[in-house]
């Protein structure tokens, strides 16, 4: 039934929004990766808000005007809810951009895990070039086969200096192209969060083409990243230290610690403003979300089975990430963009004195 | 079940209505609906049946407005018109809109078959071509655009070139760093193709809708004309399936358009009848072109869907609108994806049957819609497609840009540079860009020799130059 009011409500051009009791603020066109996610989530929440939820997007280049308009012009509406993405992490990091996630509260996050496979004839430690796609979305797994296939005790010249001979950085690429280049061989590695992982590169695991290569790890509350119980065994530290005998502390290393916690840590994230008179509210119905099985089935099909950090816990892993910020770190992070990816990025000292 | 009928007459009534308006067609249709498509991502495969319900009604629906009133609801029925016209002007429109639904129809349901039922097979092409073929496969779409669907040759060229432009503005995909923004903001999410569709189509359209004289013809329907335009496509039944097989042909070559299968159908049709005479009401003329329409729109969706390369203007922006439902095509996700071509299938062959049932049945009514004068529909239409335009950021910057496109779009049409041309660079600038710089980056010289396939699609394009270079007459067409 619900399905033929929504047909005929496309077919009357007849327009929510003049019902809904909240906003969910996602930084991307409609059918994006979070604007699904968000839409499942607000499907969920509205089940235990009682109250209707409507999504609005703000598009724009790499999500950050959606962000950014919401932090400007949105947050002080205690009924618009900003939907970010580990992208928004990234660009935090060393773009120029308004939001700041230390003036928010969370509602929740969820904390997730980037799995990464290598086709069967590929060496993941020396050998000859790997190529990986490219992209600003791709940074932490570009420096993890860079710490992995040049191994330890170099300085972060050094590191550059052999990502140019030994990875090669396909750019251009979009996620479907890909997904198929590496089906068809073309690519040496690829990468996706665990459920599209289960759906595009299990496939050809299976047919013995490819095998798991590393994962990045889950963020833990001291800023240590654990072992993923989904994909044990293949994070990249052990690896490194497998092949290495000696842990990975190179600024490289700081540097990857930072974006790959920033990407995954905050892979999907729920803020409002500070003292928002709703964030009560909103958690008590994230919660339920996050314990009914019915609704946790919803999520896990999006994202695959990770845990919800809710209210204070949010908070409590926001402050955590701010920790991981250092100067050398922040530096690093943007010499090896700049230099080694090609990508436009910029120093922000800023974030290091507010940390 | 409920739901996906709901859909399917949703996008029959839509699409019928859209291909009667005078001016109007499956391209102004879909690109309407950019403002509206986000109220199906919940359940984005009813939006795919209702998006080819669209393809397949407006189709067969702009053929009444080529028959009654002399002009076409699309650019594609304008070879309907020549004789069409005259049929309805000698009191026979019922037996010319007939004619013209059967074979539509007729050719719809062939091609609809052979190609939604068996797009899954044809998804395994995806895995057995890499990246130098579809490199060379979408250098091939923009050669056979170019040269080979207009004799202003030169003028496309450039139309390509700057729809190239307008694809690569935005962000630099080597170095994330803005590219062609003039420092503009808005702009570094690159132009969107609300604005690029709607000014170089919808508006210039619309406003020659507006100032486009008609001499309605009478809409009377005889009786037993109906039969009769039946009986008469039986007759020239393998007329109606050359024109199908015309339609179907050119749909396959990437970046052809309708005008171009309609125009090949009813030359076709001329030069099978040499000592008959066309242009004054000969029913051959309708049901050649008639034939090609229809089977050039469901062909062109096998490289649209595989490659992601759009097979005419039509599928460009049906490309985009799949986009808003979360539905890449041209990705591996589609090969697995049964649910999508079960909708795709259901949606355009059981709107081609719906279409044909009502025009029959509601033959009449119909006749009455299509002599309401274009000024009623005129604001509508405007106001849908601003309307659409605004979805973007819903601020000025939008209005802007579609103020900019619309100008193009008159300039484009008036000096005879090729919009499809246009559009299509514009869709294929980041494929033609993104696989360049893939190519470059994964494989050599000596690796791209040994590839057959690659080999051949160069060989093409070099033959597609030569020939149109050679070659006297082409298609007037812009």
């Amino acid at each position: 039934m619900l399905k033929i009011l929504t047909t005929l409500a496309m077919l009357l051009g007849f327009t929510t929004s003049a019902v809904a009791d909240y906003t969910f603020v996602v930084p991307q066109k409609p059918g994006g990766g979070t604007s699904v996610w968000a839409q499942i989530v607000a499907t969920e929440m509205e089940k235990y808000l009682d109250e209707k939820i409507i999504i609005k997007h703000i598009q724009g280049a790499r999500d950050i005007p959606g962000f950014n308009k919401w932090h400007n012009d949105m947050r002080d509406d205690d009924k618009v809810v900003m939907v970010s993405h580990g992208g928004n992490g990234v660009s935090f990091l060393n773009e120029k951009v308004d939001y700041d996630y230390n003036e928010y509260d969370s509602v929740g996050l969820m904390n997730l895990n980037i799995i990464v496979a290598s086709r069967k004839d590929h060496n993941p430690y020396g050998g000859k070039k790997t190529s990986f796609a490219a992209g600003s979305g791709q940074i932490p797994e570009g420096i993890a086969i860079t710490l992995l296939k040049c191994g330890a005790g170099l300085t972060t010249e050094q590191y550059i200096d052999c990502f140019k001979r030994r990875v090669s950085w396909i750019k251009g690429m979009k996620g479907g192209q890909r997904r198929l280049a590496f089906k068809r061989g073309e690519l040496d590695g690829t990468r996706e969060n665990p459920a599209a992982f289960k759906k595009h590169v299990q496939p050809v695991i299976d047919k013995g083409l490819a095998g798991l290569w590393f994962h990045h790890g889950i963020l833990q509350a001291d800023g240590t990243h654990a072992d993923d119980p989904n994909y044990p065994g293949i994070q990249m530290e052990d690896l490194f230290y497998a092949a290495n005998r000696t842990k990975p502390e190179s600024d490289l290393y700081a540097a990857y610690k930072l974006v790959k916690s920033f990407r995954d840590g905050m892979q999907k994230a729920l803020w409002v403003a500070k003292g928002n008179p709703n964030k009560a509210k909103l958690i008590a119905a994230l919660e339920k979300v996050a314990t009914t099985p019915e609704s946790i089935k919803a999520v896990q099909k999006k994202v695959g089975q990770y845990d919800w950090l809710i209210g204070k816990a949010g908070d409590a892993h926001r402050d955590t990430l701010m920790k991981l910020i250092t100067p050398e770190a922040l530096k690093t992070l943007v010499t090896f963009n700049n230099e080694a990816f090609g990508i436009k990025a910029v120093y922000k000292d800023t974030l290091v004195a507010q940390k | 079940m409920i739901e996906m009928i709901a859909a399917l007459l949703g996008g029959v009534f839509y699409g019928l209505i859209i291909g009667i308006i005078p001016a109007a067609g499956a391209t102004t249709g879909l690109i309407a609906l950019f403002g509206f498509i986000s109220y199906f991502v919940h359940e984005p495969y009813l939006g795919v049946i209702f998006l080819m319900a669209v393809v397949a009604a407006s189709t067969t629906g702009d053929s009444f407005t080529a028959i009654l009133l002399g002009i076409p609801g699309a650019n594609s029925a304008a070879a309907t018109m020549v004789d069409g016209f005259p049929l309805a002007q000698q009191g026979r429109a019922g037996y010319a809109i007939s004619a013209a639904v059967t074979t539509s129809t007729v050719n719809g349901l062939i091609w609809g078959c052979l190609v939604f039922l068996l797009l899954p097979w044809y998804t395994n092409l995806i895995l057995i071509l890499g990246i130098p073929e579809l490199w060379a496969f979408t250098v091939l779409a923009l050669a056979t655009v170019g040269f080979l669907s207009n004799k202003y040759w030169f003028r496309t060229i450039l139309a390509i070139a700057f729809g190239i432009f307008i694809g690569l503005v935005g962000v630099n995909p080597e170095n994330n760093e803005p590219r062609f923004t003039l420092g503009w903001f808005y702009l570094e999410d690159g132009v969107q193709i609300m604005a690029v569709a709607a000014g170089l189509f919808a508006i210039p359209e619309l406003v020659k809708g507006l100032f486009t004289k008609t001499s309605t013809a009478t809409g009377e329907i005889r009786k037993g004309e109906l039969v009769a335009g039946m009986k008469a496509v039986w007759e020239n039944r393998w007329l109606a399936l050359r024109g199908g097989f015309i339609g179907a042909f050119i749909g396959l070559l990437p970046g052809l358009g309708g005008q171009m299968a309609d125009w090949l159908a009813y030359g076709s049709a001329v030069a099978a009848n040499p000592k008959e005479k066309f242009g004054n009401g000969n029913i051959k003329g309708v049901i050649g072109p008639e034939g090609a329409n229809n089977s050039q729109k469901a062909t062109s969706m096998i490289t649209t869907v595989i490659f992601g390369i759009p097979g005419a203007k039509f599928a460009a922006i049906l490309m985009s609108l799949f986009m808003y439902l979360n539905i890449e095509l041209g990705t591996p996700d589609i090969a697995e994806d049964k649910e999508l071509f079960t909708s795709m299938t259901f949606g355009f062959l059981g709107a081609t049957v719906i279409v044909a049932l009502i025009c029959m049945f509601l033959i009449k009514p119909i006749c009455k819609i299509a002599s309401v004068p274009y000024k009623y529909y005129f604001p509508v239409l405007l106001a849908l497609i601003i309307f659409t335009s605004m979805q973007y950021t819903g601020g000025w910057e939008d209005l802007a840009m579609l103020a900019i496109f619309s100008c193009l779009g008159f300039f484009c049409k008036h000096f005879m540079f090729s919009r499809p041309a246009m559009l299509i660079g514009y869709i294929l600038a980041d494929k033609v860009e993104g696989f360049t710089l893939q190519l470059l980056g994964i494989y050599t010289w000596e690796t791209l020799i040994t590839r057959p396939i690659f080999m051949v699609l160069i060989v093409c394009i070099i033959g597609i130059l030569i020939f149109s270079i050679t070659r006297k007459g082409r298609i007037d067409y812009a």
